[in-house]
Order: C-alpha cells, then structure tokens, then sequence
C-alpha cells in the first residue's frame, strides 16, 4: 500500500453511486489521475465543498496494489472563490480545467501545466483574466503539451504565410496561398494569424473581438483535430455567449 | 441453479440507482416471500406510477392532471417563484413549510463539463411564465456549487432586465453546527455572507 500526500488541482468529478464521487486530479508530482472519494457527497465533514472544479488541495492519497487511487483527506490551499461570483469566469475556468484533462495521458507529471493552470485560475480570480488571456492560456497549454499551431510561417514551406493565407488543423498550422492545393481548411485573415502569433510570442494586448471570434474558431478547429473530438465546454462558452 | 424468474427480477432491480447485485437478490426474495397481495400491489403501483404521473406543465413538478397541485393552490402567492434544480429539492423546501409562493422545476443545472447548455433545461418554459408580470421575485434555489452558481448567474443575467427581483438562498453554517468543525469552504462563505445584528 502507497500513501502519499501531494498538491493537487480538481479538474473535473463525477458522483458514483450515491454517496461517493470520482475526481480527476492533477498532481504535481504524478500528472493526472483519478482517485475515489469514498463519502464524498454525504459526509459533509471529509470533504465538504473541496471536491469541485477548480479547487487548488493538499491532498493525502492511498494505492492498494492494482485498484483505484483512493482520497483520504484533503485541505483546501486555494478554493478561488471570487470565479463564482460571474458566469464568464465560472465558463472560462470549467474550459481551462476541460482543456488540461484532455490534453493529458494518465500519471504522466505535468507541473508546467499545472503551474499555468493555478496561475491562470488566480488571474480569474482577480478578475484579470479576460478573454484574449483565454486564447493566450490555450497557447501555453498546446505548447505544454507538445501540440503548438504554427502562425508566423506556412507549416508547407516554411515561408511567410502571405496576404491569402488557409488554416490547416491536419497540418498544424497556416499555410500560404502557393501551398493551397496541398492543404485543407478555410482562408483565414492574416490579421488573424498575426495576433495569435504575437499571443504566442507573448504579447498580452487584447485582439479586437471579431478577431478575437475568429481566433476562438480557428483553435477550437484545431484542438478539435487534436483530441479527436471537441470539449463539451467549448459548446457551453457559446451557448452563454461568452468567449 | 436459481430459477430464470428470479434472475430477471433481481437483474431489473439491480438497475435501480444505489442499489447493488446484493440488495436486488435480497430485495428480490423479499417479494418472492411476502404473501401474494404484496406483488399484485406492487406491480399495480409501479404500473400507476408510468401512466398516471407527468409532469405540470406549468412548473414541470409532478402531477396526475395537467397542473399540479402547488400551481392550482389559490393560497399560495402567485408574486413569489422559487426556481430548483428537480423535485427532490422541492420537496426539501416544501417541507420546511417557510415557503408560500410557486415553483418552478428546471429538471438539472447548467453544466459546462457535461454539455447541458440553457436549451437543455425548462428555462424558456420559465421565461414564458414570467411574461404576463405577475412575479415579482425570484429565488434560484439551485445547489451552492459550481454548476448551481454558474445556473443561478445565468437566470440573473436573464431575469434582472425584465425588472424582477433575483434572489438567492443564503449560504452558511448549518443550524445547530459547530464553528470549529465547519469546513473551510462553508466557513468562507459564510464569513463573506455576514449580517448586519
Ligand atoms: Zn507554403
Ligand atoms: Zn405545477
């Protein structure tokens, strides 16, 4: 038997039965796994309102050889309680959260993301965070992840991608007009391509909102493509108008 | 060998929420036991219960007619609407025995992280019902997590601008608790949701 304690961020749970809760944790020191809150819905006293999206924890866990990890207690570290408090930021969190879950393979540590991802939910907190830092955190995630679009030049030829330019999800990134009819995917504005790539650069200045709108459609095209299916959350950011 | 019959009727209560291969069987020779009334009923009562009860189609709570009784009640308060997330939670409230006005049923919250949207729920139901004016207040009685917030900023946002008054049921300590064994969140919130003595 294995017991160990570990920083740990809530990304997503799942009721069990009635009284018990599946969570999806990411772990600083062995990435993402799902553990069993035995009592987690009924017993207000072990784990009361820790066990939600979101919710930074120390966490004490325990493997029996060979069966699911299992939560014997937890302390909240950071509950970024203000996210509640506008739809917005509850929406973009939930994302964020969805994001990193898909992105990740099963204990394999991710303490850059996990990093990007606290900082990220603190900066929603603070209400910081608005939506170009969306675009910017979906970035740095993709990046983490070994999954980095390609804006600044034709994933073809590797030339700028010029005044036509097409996105290509199967491809990972633009493509200029002389490499079209190799490549998939609607034109695209270059205006478009140059704010994601100085996002990706790091700049921080917000895009315009129909850029913005374009932006938000190319990547969830892309990470689409990516996971092979598309975030149930990204469907929620549209259907409260928010992005 | 257990004979096929009971196999079927331990497999079928076996679908039942919470209850496990163990308690079906138990259940199941219970039935097989209980003098033969019992099963007669029981399958009566099962029968009724898919035939007879729907949903209001005011307030989307239960009801044998077309509205229910909390709708067709002329001692309730038609200015007050208190919105939950189903019928258990109704049922909750209606026991305290605090509460006069009317209901409304959403039948499950907003969930980013399931896909249920706003089209999913009876929120347009709910919008219908609002238009001729009559209510003045509404209270979200949704669940203080995250999806019951994120439901309860979504009515807001939808509410205020026809001039109704939102509210929300306070959160906090519960009764007869003890402040030292509150958890952090409750206690937080409970903190930032003080009142004025
Ligand atoms: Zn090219
Ligand atoms: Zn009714």
């Amino acid at each position: 038997m294995d017991r160990w304690e570990d920083e740990a961020l809530v990304l997503s749970t799942l009721d069990y039965g009635d009284a018990d809760r599946l969570v999806t944790l990411l772990t600083r020191g062995r990435g993402k796994l799902t553990a069993f809150a035995a009592g987690a819905r009924k017993s207000r006293r072990r784990f009361a309102g820790a066990l939600e999206p979101g919710t930074l924890l120390r966490a004490r866990l325990v493997e029996r050889h060979g069966s699911t990890v299992r939560l014997d207690a937890v302390e909240v570290v950071h509950a970024f309680p203000h996210i509640r408090e506008e739809l917005p930021r509850i929406a973009r969190a939930l994302y964020a959260l969805e994001l990193c879950r898909e992105l990740l393979r099963d204990e394999e540590p991710a303490p850059e993301l996990l990093s990007l991802a606290v900082d990220w939910l603190g900066r929603l907190d603070a209400g910081e965070a608005g939506p170009t830092s969306v675009l910017a955190f979906e970035l740095q995630a993709l990046a983490l992840a070994g999954l980095m679009p390609r804006f600044d030049a034709c994933t073809l030829c590797g030339r700028p991608p010029g005044e036509a330019p097409r996105f290509d999800v199967d491809h990972g990134g633009a493509v200029c007009a002389d490499c079209a009819p190799r490549a998939t995917g609607p034109r695209i504005d270059p205006a478009v391509l140059e704010g994601l790539a100085a996002i990706q650069a790091g700049a921080r200045q917000p895009l315009p909102p129909a850029l913005r709108a374009e932006a938000r459609g190319l990547l969830a095209r892309f990470i689409e493509a990516q996971l092979g299916r598309r975030l149930k959350s990204v469907e929620f950011l549209r259907s409260v108008g928010v992005d | 060998m257990t004979p096929d019959p009971l196999n079927r009727l331990v497999a079928q209560l076996s679908k039942l929420p919470g209850i496990g291969e163990k308690t079906a069987q138990r259940l199941a020779f219970h039935i097989l036991r209980a003098p033969d009334d019992y099963a007669t009923e029981l399958v009566a009562a099962l029968q009724e219960v898919k035939s007879k009860v729907r949903l209001c189609t005011r307030c989307f709570s239960l009801t044998e007619g077309q509205l229910c009784g909390f709708c067709t009640d002329p001692r309730r308060d038609d200015r007050v609407l208190c919105v939950v997330e189903g019928i258990a939670d109704l049922m909750a409230l209606e026991k305290t025995r605090e509460f006069k006005g009317r209901y409304h049923v959403l039948h499950g919250v907003l969930s980013p992280l399931e896909g249920i949207g706003p089209e999913q729920l009876r929120i347009q139901e709910l919008l219908v019902r609002l238009e001729d004016g009559k209510v003045e207040e509404v209270i979200v009685a949704t669940n203080p997590d995250v999806e019951g917030e994120a439901t309860a900023l979504y009515l807001m946002r939808l509410l205020k601008p026809m001039g109704i008054r939102v509210t929300r049921l306070a959160q906090g300590l519960p009764m007869g608790g003890d402040l030292e064994f509150a958890d952090q969140a409750t206690l937080a919130r409970a903190l930032s949701g003080r009142r004025e003595l």
